[in-house]
């Protein structure tokens, strides 16, 4: 840790006790899922809905959506990022290494930082990153050279730096923190390079290590057991997406990412623990309270890096507190968030690798799907019935929205042999991009059910997340650059616009200026878009 | 993993020029480095240019003379260091691995152009062929000439081996690049139109027409849209005879680009 700003510590602190005017308290974090004029985690609020309150925009009058500025930089990097708003001021990350203040209003650049990165970071997926995380006067950042960092927010100073790891070994951080009490969580990408997966805490004031949570547990650790010989060294199940988090129970969800290597599971013999889990840890002390794995000993690259919905629902004549995720596997789960216990898994997307799930939530695999040296078709494709997109939940119409990603894959298998930073993948796959079975819907599902209740289908599967809003509109994103609205209770279109590139992030929609603005990222760009102004206006 | 596609390099960053190497040419030549150097080759380069280094979504490798540079050295950087701006990403490995690598890629090099040199026929007749008697001119391009419906032959002789052009010529459908799918619609005002696709969306779709115009259409505007299983190129089997299809594989052996500019 380098403490470049030791008094701004002390002032955090304050910042956090007394709630300053202006600043952000823990108790604004906490208010969720009411999501209204500024957006301040990741998903909108801890429980994963994104949804908001605003409602000047409505499923009548987004046919008037205009678009009201835009934010480029000269890049070749794709963005990823769900900005966070609060009091008129944006933030966003920007690849490889920047954060900008923007006027939330206008798009007028306020400060930049930009991290000076050392020459060849690693990262399978592009030198992205997701957002940020805030609380009190500081925002808080992963950076691909496996550090959390904190910036005053007020200026985009530097305050603190903690490293994670040394990224030469194939780590990275690409996620948006979690800020749970006072302590700022991160997690580390790199699960094609043999690394072994932790969740870090660091500290907000000061950026010291409270805690960490090995991902892949070490010997005498529980789960240990569930790896061959030495392959838990190098056994992957990254962590590259912002957690839910319950404050009432105090745990933070997490969705870990896929075993290493990738598709030939040879080394790592046994269900490989926590790769492809969701696993409930205490904020405080990062003490595991439970898991549930997906896919035990996952030899197709589903990394249960997916949304985790938070949800009180009525299950079986009693309420629950529910878990529900929709995960790359081609199966929705619901969990009872405070146990872990298993309720029910169904089918959302085609798939053929699983003849169902069994009573205690462990997929019943189909004889011969795993990859092999000739390659097998098997769907979902790699990408998974859904990917880290966000998915929504609309709590006026009670359903939830995921986007679906409908084909196969052919998965080969190979040898591979673990080099420190270098990929660990054991052999490939090659997407089957016909147009029979090639497709991308958001589909609207009865979260506790399950049940279909819509669908809208799109040309392509896409990577983009979705938005619910309170006006009745539901928007989400393609891969051939649309930006669309569409009716949360039907799912007919209402709205769309071309943006020219890949919309590979999450909406998301705040207040500024009086109205309620929409901001999604495609390609290297974040546009908004607002109704007009009914009256003349000067800037 | 989230996926394997788009990993890509900043523009611009002087951060990514490639290290310094130790050599400029090729140290490396034992048959256990040929065999690592594949070996790494299908680990790191496959998913992209194919096992042969002929298919994919990145560049094809089977072929003589690459757009970004031909020396050891350079291809070493390629490698190294990825393309800026393209998808192309640079590898992290040590040096010798990096060698290794370029040691298998250069055998892609060798068997294509022995592939299209083996033809049995006289590219000066072959040239007749494609210009004339053939046809082909109208729809493909060599250097500055030709038409702009079929793919551009100017580099027929790197790219594709002798085989694979024969194949093209007797059986089109049987590989038809993604940007020269044959379509066909009929308006609801009953205009029939028929040519290659260029891009398609939930909401329309753009061609090539026969005459070569860039059109749009509104899929809600059309009576019906259809992906004929034939290529718009003519199965040539029954219009030339063997000689003239051995004459116009050597010639089209012979195409090969040349000026920088030819290969934008």
């Amino acid at each position: 840790m380098n403490r470049t700003a030791l008094p701004c510590a002390m002032a955090a602190i304050l910042a956090l006790a007394s709630g300053v005017r202006g600043e952000i308290t823990i108790e604004d974090l906490v208010r969720d899922p009411e999501v209204g004029s500024d957006w301040l985690n990741y998903h909108g609020g801890y429980s994963g809905h994104r949804h908001s309150l605003l409602d000047e925009v409505t499923a009548s009058n987004v046919g008037g959506l205009r678009m009201e500025w835009v934010f480029q930089e000269r890049i070749a990097e794709k963005f990823e990022v769900t900005p966070l708003v609060h009091d008129g001021i944006m933030y966003i990350s920007v690849p490889p290494g920047d954060v900008y203040a923007l006027d939330a209003e206008t798009g007028a650049r306020l400060w930049r930082y930009s991290r000076q990165l050392p020459p060849k970071l690693i990262a399978c997926c592009g030198l992205v990153n997701r957002g940020l995380a805030v609380l009190g006067d500081r925002l808080f950042m992963a950076t691909l050279d496996a550090y959390a960092i904190a910036l005053d927010r007020k200026t985009g100073r530097l305050l603190w730096e903690s490293k994670m790891i040394d990224y030469r070994l194939g780590y990275s951080g690409t996620l948006a923190p979690l800020v749970a009490n006072d302590l700022v969580m991160v997690g580390t990408a790199g699960g094609e390079y043999g690394i072994r997966g932790f969740i870090d805490a660091f500290d907000v004031a000061t950026g010291e290590r409270r805690w960490r949570f090995y991902t892949v547990p070490g010997p005498g650790e529980f789960g240990h057991d569930t790896w061959a010989g030495d392959s838990w060294k190098s056994g992957g199940a990254s962590i590259w997406l912002t957690p839910s988090y319950d404050p009432d129970l105090n745990l933070v969800y997490w969705g870990v990412g896929n075993p290493g290597p990738d598709w030939n599971g040879d080394v790592r013999l046994g269900d490989n623990l926590f790769s492809d889990s969701v696993v409930a840890l205490d904020a405080d002390t990062g003490k595991r309270k439970w898991h549930f794995q997906f896919t035990p000993h996952d030899v197709h690259d589903w990394d249960a890096t997916q949304v985790m919905v938070l949800l009180d629902r009525e299950y079986r004549g009693r309420m629950r507190r529910l878990l529900v995720t929709a995960n790359r596997n081609g199966f929705i789960y619901m969990l009872d968030r405070v146990t872990g216990e298993f309720l029910r898994a169904t089918q959302f997307v085609k798939q053929t690798w699983a003849v169902g799930i069994s009573e205690e939530g462990r997929p019943i695999r189909r004889p011969g799907m795993e990859p092999s040296a000739e390659g097998i078709e098997v769907f979902p494709a790699v990408a998974g019935g859904t990917n880290w997109m966000s998915p929504a939940y609309n709590p006026d119409t009670g359903l939830l929205y995921i986007s679906c990603r409908e084909g196969s894959s052919l998965y080969f298998k190979g040898e591979t042999e673990y080099r420190p930073g270098t990929r660990y993948w054991g052999s490939m796959f090659v997407n089957e991009t016909t147009m029979h079975n090639w497709y991308g819907a958001v589909r609207a599902f009865h979260p506790v059910t399950a049940e279909l209740v819509w669908e809208h289908k799109l040309f392509q599967p896409a990577w983009a997340g979705l938005l619910s809003t309170a006006g009745g509109v539901l928007f989400a994103g393609t891969s051939d650059g649309f930006f669309k609205a569409l009716d949360v209770r039907t799912g007919d279109e209402l709205w769309h616009v071309s943006l020219g590139a890949r919309i590979q992030a999450s909406p998301m929609t705040y207040e500024a200026g009086g109205r309620q603005l929409v901001a999604v990222a495609s390609g290297g760009a974040l546009f908004t878009f607002a109704l007009p102004r009914s009256e003349p206006r000067q800037r | 993993m989230r996926y394997l596609l788009l990993p890509a390099l900043l523009l611009a960053a002087p951060a990514f020029l490639p290290a310094a190497r130790s050599h400029d040419s090729n140290p490396m030549g034992g048959a256990g480095d040929f065999e690592e150097g594949r070996r790494l080759y299908r680990i790191h380069c496959g998913v992209c240019h194919g096992m042969e280094g002929k298919t994919g979504r990145g560049a094809r490798l089977a072929r003589r003379t690459y757009r970004h540079g031909n020396s050891d050295a350079e291809l070493f950087d390629l490698i190294e260091a990825g393309i800026p701006g393209s998808d192309m990403p640079g590898l992290w490995l040590e040096e010798d691995d990096i060698w290794r690598i370029l040691l298998f890629v250069r055998t892609f090099a060798e068997q294509a152009g022995e592939a299209c040199e083996d033809g049995a026929g006289d590219a000066a007749s072959g040239e007749l062929v494609f210009n004339s008697q053939g046809g082909c001119l109208a729809c493909h391009t060599v250097g500055s000439e030709g038409g702009r419906l079929g793919p551009d032959m100017s580099f027929a002789g790197e790219s594709f081996t002798g085989e694979e052009l024969r194949e093209a010529l007797l059986e089109p459908a049987s590989q038809v690049a993604r940007l020269y799918r044959a379509v066909r619609l009929v308006t609801k005002d009953g205009e029939r139109v028929e040519g290659a696709w260029k891009n398609e969306n939930l909401y329309r779709i753009y061609l090539m027409d026969r005459s070569e115009n860039l059109r749009s259409f509104r899929k809600a505007d059309l009576e019906s849209l259809e992906f004929p299983s034939q290529s718009l190129m003519p199965a040539y089997g029954g219009v030339l005879d063997e000689a003239a299809l051995n004459d116009l594989v050597a010639y089209l052996c012979t195409l090969r680009g040349g000026r920088e500019e030819d290969a934008q």
